[in-house]
């Protein structure tokens, strides 16, 4: 019950003629990062959102840990969520913004100290959110959604605006999150970014489900065939070693350089090794999470 | 009452409250000295003023005259109130804070009443303010009179409590009003714009009427929220207005009107 599970049950949101989100349905495990892909318009906010109570669906329900948002005891104490348009007021500073939403929830005042020591805004904590810049404000959201040290985290877009080593701080600390066992929900569009960071992926397209699933599997599931990479200075006679074996089919890409598909680099290795062809690289092509979601995304993606 | 403290600390930590805490008292200065004009009127009339019109007459009491200058500064006090508890709320879609308040706080209901709360704490803090200021000032206008100074007269305590409800009860209506308009800009103007052009449209088109058709239609002074505030702190009951309780009843209705459908629309209102 209490172990922190994101369950998504036909969840539906309909704005006036637009299916926003279509009978969605997935679940996202604890102790582990998944993310949550799909193009512009998807329907990933407005998903993120209903799951958080701030917009009502149209139908199906969406609970965390059992309970839907609304019904939980202590909400902050239990999921901290970073959203698109979190903000704050201009004209507080960021230390007051948190000071606020501690005296709300109940938390002891210095969590916001804490909390910021955390995301590395202490030198920022007297000036106003005006001053902020992007980085800045997207780091005050997330230590607004650490306040109550949650088990549960849900992040729309969170890299936005980060340098790269707050990236990099950012992946440490949600992996980090996910191995003392919490549940890490984020949505990006950082698909090389994401695939250093989840174990899980959730794809959708159109408010509807395409894929659920560990990143490997997902990314795996999209190739049927090997691609191999191999360069050599006889490309010819490579060639003529490998149309012995079946199902094999060449394409060269210049630059000593050719693409070999339905066979496994350990066979073109043997191969090349009889016919006496020298090698210069043999590399298996893995294919990546941006391969796979542009494929699964193509003709679906586009803003409605 | 964490939620309470939370708003209150919300509108502890940006400069709007003593940016209008200024307005205020300018705007007190001047309502001031028209008073202390009136009172050299009321007290002196002008040759020639008749002096068989009841109501004049009866505002030209010393506990009245006095309950005039002891709740100096309502009209405008009253819309800055208004104004604060407009923004109470509308800041949240201003500054999209509303989905870290609803998120800390998934009870909608809860986040409304904690605003009204707090909204009526600051406006029961302006009219402490004021107040205060009017004990200062009073007593030294009353005197260049030679009209005692009247802190006797219950009917004066009567009109400096009722003042203090009316800046409860208009800071309330306008946390409903800024629920009902969430845009600040659409709602701090078409609030003003109501509370100063109900006033006056309100008097004048009362005080036609009444001319024309007879002084019941005076009675229609209650249901103009800015004209029966008014009506709170006249001190004695004066002939011909209706009676001060019925106006702070009026108040309260428009304030708990305002409140429910505001927190009705809150509750079912997507935040994105
Ligand atoms: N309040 C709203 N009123 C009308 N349509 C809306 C509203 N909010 C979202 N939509 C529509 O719903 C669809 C999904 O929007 P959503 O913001 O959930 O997409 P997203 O996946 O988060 O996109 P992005 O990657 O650009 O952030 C879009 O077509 C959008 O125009
Ligand atoms: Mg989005």
């Amino acid at each position: 019950m209490s172990d922190g599970e994101i369950v998504v049950s036909g969840l539906t949101k309909r704005y006036k003629t637009l299916l926003a989100v279509d009978g969605l349905s997935f679940s996202v495990r604890p102790g582990r990062v998944t993310g949550f892909l799909g193009p512009n318009g998807a329907g990933k906010t407005t998903t993120l959102r209903m799951l958080l109570n701030l917009v009502t669906p149209t139908s199906g329900s969406a609970t965390i840990g059992g309970s839907r948002y609304a019904d939980l005891r202590d909400p902050l104490r239990t999921v901290g969520a970073v959203l698109e348009a979190s903000s704050a007021h201009k004209g507080r500073t960021g230390i007051n913004h948190l000071r606020v939403i501690c005296a709300a929830a109940g938390l002891p005042k210095k969590r916001a100290d804490e909390v910021l020591e955390l995301v590395g805004l202490t030198p920022a904590a007297k000036r106003k959110f005006k001053g902020y810049s992007l980085g800045m404000r997207q780091r005050l959201g997330i230590a607004a959604a650490m306040l109550g040290d949650p088990r549960v985290l849900i992040l729309d877009e969170p890299a936005n605006g980060l340098d790269p080593e707050g990236i990099r701080w950012m992946r440490g600390l949600l992996q980090g999150l996910a191995r003392e066992g919490r549940t890490v929900l984020v949505s990006s569009h950082l698909l090389s970014e994401m695939e250093l960071l989840a174990d899980d992926v959730v794809i959708i397209a159109n408010g509807k489900l395409l894929r659920q699933g560990p990143m490997g599997e997902v990314v795996t599931s999209m190739t049927t065939t090997a691609h191999v990479r191999v360069r050599t200075p006889q490309a010819d006679g490579l060639t003529a070693a490998l149309s012995g074996l079946p199902g094999a089919t060449i394409t060269p890409r210049g630059d000593n350089t050719l693409l070999v598909t339905g066979v496994e680099a350990p066979a073109i290795g043997k191969a090349a090794l009889a016919a006496g062809v020298e090698l210069h690289e043999l590399t298996p092509e893995r294919p990546d999470l941006e391969g796979v979601f542009l494929e699964l995304t193509a003709g679906k993606a586009g803003i409605r | 009452m964490r939620l309470v403290r939370s708003e209150l600390l919300k509108v502890r930590t940006v400069s709007t409250w003593w940016v209008f805490g200024i307005i205020a008292l300018v705007l007190w200065a001047l309502a001031t000295g028209v008073n202390w004009i009136s009172t050299a009127v009321l007290v002196n009339p002008p040759e020639g003023t008749p002096n068989d019109d009841a109501q004049f007459n009866a505002v030209r009491e010393a506990a009245n005259v006095a309950a005039n200058l002891y709740t100096s500064g309502q009209f405008f006090g009253l819309m800055i109130v208004m104004l604060i508890g407009v923004i109470v709320v509308t800041n949240e879609f201003a500054h999209q804070t509303a989905t870290t308040t609803f998120l800390t706080t998934p009870r909608r209901t809860a986040v409304i009443l904690a605003k009204l709360a707090a909204a009526g704490i600051v406006g029961l803090l302006f009219w402490l303010g004021t107040t205060l200021l009017n004990f200062l000032v009073a007593p030294l206008i009353l005197g260049l009179y030679d009209v005692p100074s009247q802190l006797g007269t219950s009917a004066l305590w009567q009109a400096i409590l009722l003042n203090g409800l009316a800046y409860l009860i208009w800071a309330v209506i306008g946390v409903g009003f800024g629920v009902l308009i969430p845009s600040q800009l659409a709602g701090t103007i078409t609030t003003s714009a109501l509370y100063i052009g109900g006033f006056f449209a309100g008097a004048i088109v009362l005080n036609l009427l009444a001319d024309k058709f007879g002084d019941w239609w005076n009675n229609l002074q209650l249901i103009v929220p800015p004209l029966a505030s008014g009506l709170l702190v006249t001190g004695t009951d004066l002939p011909g207005s209706p009676p001060r309780w019925s106006g702070a009843a009026v108040l309260i209705a428009y304030a708990l009107v305002a409140g429910v459908i505001g927190t009705l629309i809150t509750r079912k209102r997507d935040i994105s």
